[in-house]
């Protein structure tokens, strides 16, 4: 029966493997290549766009920056979006619907209209630098644009409402029933979340965790807009680099090295978080 | 049918006939023709789209724009070796060794593009026809400035001072603007086209807020109050200044004899084209008074034609931010790109000034 409902996954894997692994194939093969400019190419194989990339610093410098932002971005969104997603999958009455459906609907606002939201606010004239400077706790306005912290902030937007929409079908698979056990036994509210309820929604952490960071790594609006030509990550630099200086094989290696650093990190990441279950495992 | 319907009748469709031959007679030369145009969006397209486009469908054709900056344009057409999804192109001056080298643009028939008589003889040649200049300056908020106590700037390096930082936009050296906007600041700073250090030392000293993409967003910064100067083209100074800021603009002084910079914009008809008379007569269309005075007005392009450059002057925000002296704008830095290795350029730019 399990084998017939597999058989039915087929079909659709090899397309999508087709549409993806076909586009890529041209480019990834094209990153072999040596860039000779203007987008012309030299004719025989070679590593020297990859070696480029790993000995030069400003390639490294970008590659930690995409690293950095994302993980930071993801960590502090699923900081941000799990308390939303708790509250939200343990409301009894309608608003939980009305809530989530605006979650959704704000995931259809394209990111430009987000971005530039997040520029006014935090512009000279903006709300937060006005009323911070009013309070006297800065001397002069603060801008995001062109900063990590920016880009942080950009990815965070970005991804919240996707957090939230994760989270909360991890949490509404956690009876409320465990957590008034403990309770009744003693525990605080907060040994309820740090023996309860974190516990059984790491799994969600972990694969949520991850796709947004993914979703991060390869985000370039929000890193374009906010980065101001002044911080850039990798995706920022792939298009730079193919559409100002056409250079495609090297666009084409640093988007390679991109895709492959960010199946490395998943990989890495969910091999460490089996090998710590499995270790707790055997401890209890 | 009586006689007044059948009267009636007969009028209409002799009306009707008459109206279509004498439509066909103006029409016919470029029915069915789509001429493409690769150009930017915004005013740029709009302006087209107001004084040309019912000019080229009057005569039967229709043209379809293709939107980005020329960089963008010049990318797709490397990556359809020489096969344009356009007819036309904008070609920045920064470009022109570029398009010299993989050889996608076919001739110019002078011929056919009587309007060149508005023009200087340099401004036009059998590869390209000149469309447009602009003046890069830098524009600051006289307000701003007054409150902080600081002198108008003369130079570049006088965007270097404490007060200050972070509150000045440079252009992103991937933007239209950008190779000509720091081959200026370049030679202010002693330095030439081979020697970039001198001009990457003074941009990191001015340690900018931003590097913009396109000039729209120095309006938009200096409308939010991020922003004090900006290094732009003349013309989103005068946009800034009609949507209220209180700017004014300076030509720098880039070395002796030579104050201000000039970015120039060439059109080419791409060798790919099979829509080449279409071609021309776009071309023409864009060198008359009308086109090139709608244009500077709204776009804040300088024109070439020499009447439109008349009837610039009598604009306030134009005579006041723009230089309008046929010997002064002769005097501006126009940036020799063959001598420019755009790689280097980029590169030092790149690992100097992002990701600190």
């Amino acid at each position: 029966m399990e084998n017939r409902w597999i058989a039915y996954l087929i079909p659709p894997f090899i397309v999508t493997l087709l549409l993806v692994a076909g586009s890529q194939f041209v480019f990834i093969q094209n990153s072999f290549y040596q860039d000779l400019g203007l987008g012309r190419t030299g004719t025989d194989l070679t590593l020297v766009n990859y070696l480029n990339f790993f000995t030069d610093s400003f390639y490294l410098k970008t590659f930690w920056i995409t690293i950095k932002v994302s993980a930071l971005a993801s960590l502090f969104t699923l900081f941000l979006g799990f308390p939303i997603a708790y509250v939200i999958a343990r409301m009894k009455s309608r608003l939980a619907m009305l809530l989530l459906a605006g979650i959704v609907v704000s995931t259809f606002v394209t990111i430009v209209i987000k971005v530039f939201g997040l520029i006014i606010i935090f512009s000279a004239d903006g709300v937060l630098n006005t009323t911070l400077m009013n309070l006297g706790l800065i001397d002069r306005a603060y801008s995001i644009i062109g900063t990590q912290e920016g880009i942080v902030v950009g990815l965070m937007h970005f991804t919240i409402g996707f957090s939230v929409l994760l989270l909360y079908s991890v949490v509404v698979t956690v009876p409320p029933s465990l957590e008034y056990a403990a309770q009744i036994h003693g525990a605080s509210r907060w040994r309820v979340y740090q023996r309860v309820i974190i516990p059984l929604c790491t799994p969600g952490f972990v694969v949520g965790g991850l796709m947004i960071f993914n979703m991060c790594m390869g985000a370039f609006t929000s890193a374009a807009l906010l980065g101001g030509g002044r911080v850039l990550t990798l995706p920022v630099l792939v298009q730079r680099t193919v559409m100002m200086e056409v250079k495609y094989s090297t666009a084409a290696s640093i988007a390679f090295v991109l895709l492959v650093s960010v199946i490395l990190i998943n990989l890495i990441s969910l091999i460490a978080i089996r090998r710590l279950r499995s270790a707790r495992l055997v401890i209890a | 049918m009586n006689k007044i319907t059948k009267t009636f009748t007969s009028v209409a469709m002799a009306v009707g006939i008459v109206s279509a031959v004498a439509t066909s007679a103006t029409a016919g030369e470029f029915d069915g023709v789509t001429l493409k145009v690769a150009t930017w969006g915004g005013s740029w397209k709009e302006n087209m789209e107001k004084v040309i486009v019912p000019k080229f469908e009057a005569l039967g054709g229709k043209i379809e724009f293709v939107t980005g900056s020329p960089a963008s344009s010049f990318a797709k057409l490397v990556a359809g070796r020489g096969r344009a999804p356009f007819d036309v192109m904008e070609v920045l001056d920064a470009q022109v060794g570029d398009f010299a080298q993989v050889d996608y643009l076919q001739p110019i028939n002078l011929d056919l593009i009587p309007n060149k008589s508005n023009l200087q003889p340099f401004q036009y040649n059998t590869t390209y026809v000149g469309s447009w200049f602009t003046q890069e300056v830098i524009c600051y908020n006289t307000e701003k400035f007054s409150e902080l106590g600081i002198p108008a700037p003369k130079t570049y390096a006088d965007l270097a001072v404490p007060a200050l930082q972070d509150k000045v936009s440079l252009p992103d050296i991937n933007s239209g603007a950008g190779l000509a906007n720091f081959g200026g600041v370049i030679f202010a700073a002693g330095g030439d086209e081979q020697n970039i250090q001198p001009g990457l030392d003074l941009m990191a000293k001015i340690n900018a807020t931003k590097f913009w993409k396109r000039g729209g967003e120095t309006k938009t910064q200096f409308e939010t109050g991020d922003i004090y100067a900006a290094v732009v083209h003349a013309g989103w100074c005068a946009r800034a200044a009609r949507a209220g800021s209180p700017v004014m603009s300076v030509h720098p002084e880039i070395k002796p004899g030579v104050k201000g910079l000039a970015k120039e914009g060439w059109l080419g008809i791409m060798k790919s084209s099979e829509n080449v008379a279409a071609a021309h007569w776009f071309i023409n269309e864009y060198l008359t008074t009308d086109f090139q005075y709608e244009y500077a007005i709204n776009s804040g392009v300088f024109p070439l034609n020499s009447e439109a450059i008349e009837k610039m002057k009598s604009d306030e925000i134009n005579a006041r931010l723009m230089e309008m002296d046929a010997g002064n704008i002769s005097k501006m830095l126009r940036i020799d790109y063959n001598k420019v290795d755009k790689t280097a350029w980029i590169d030092g730019w790149n690992k100097t000034l992002t990701t600190n």
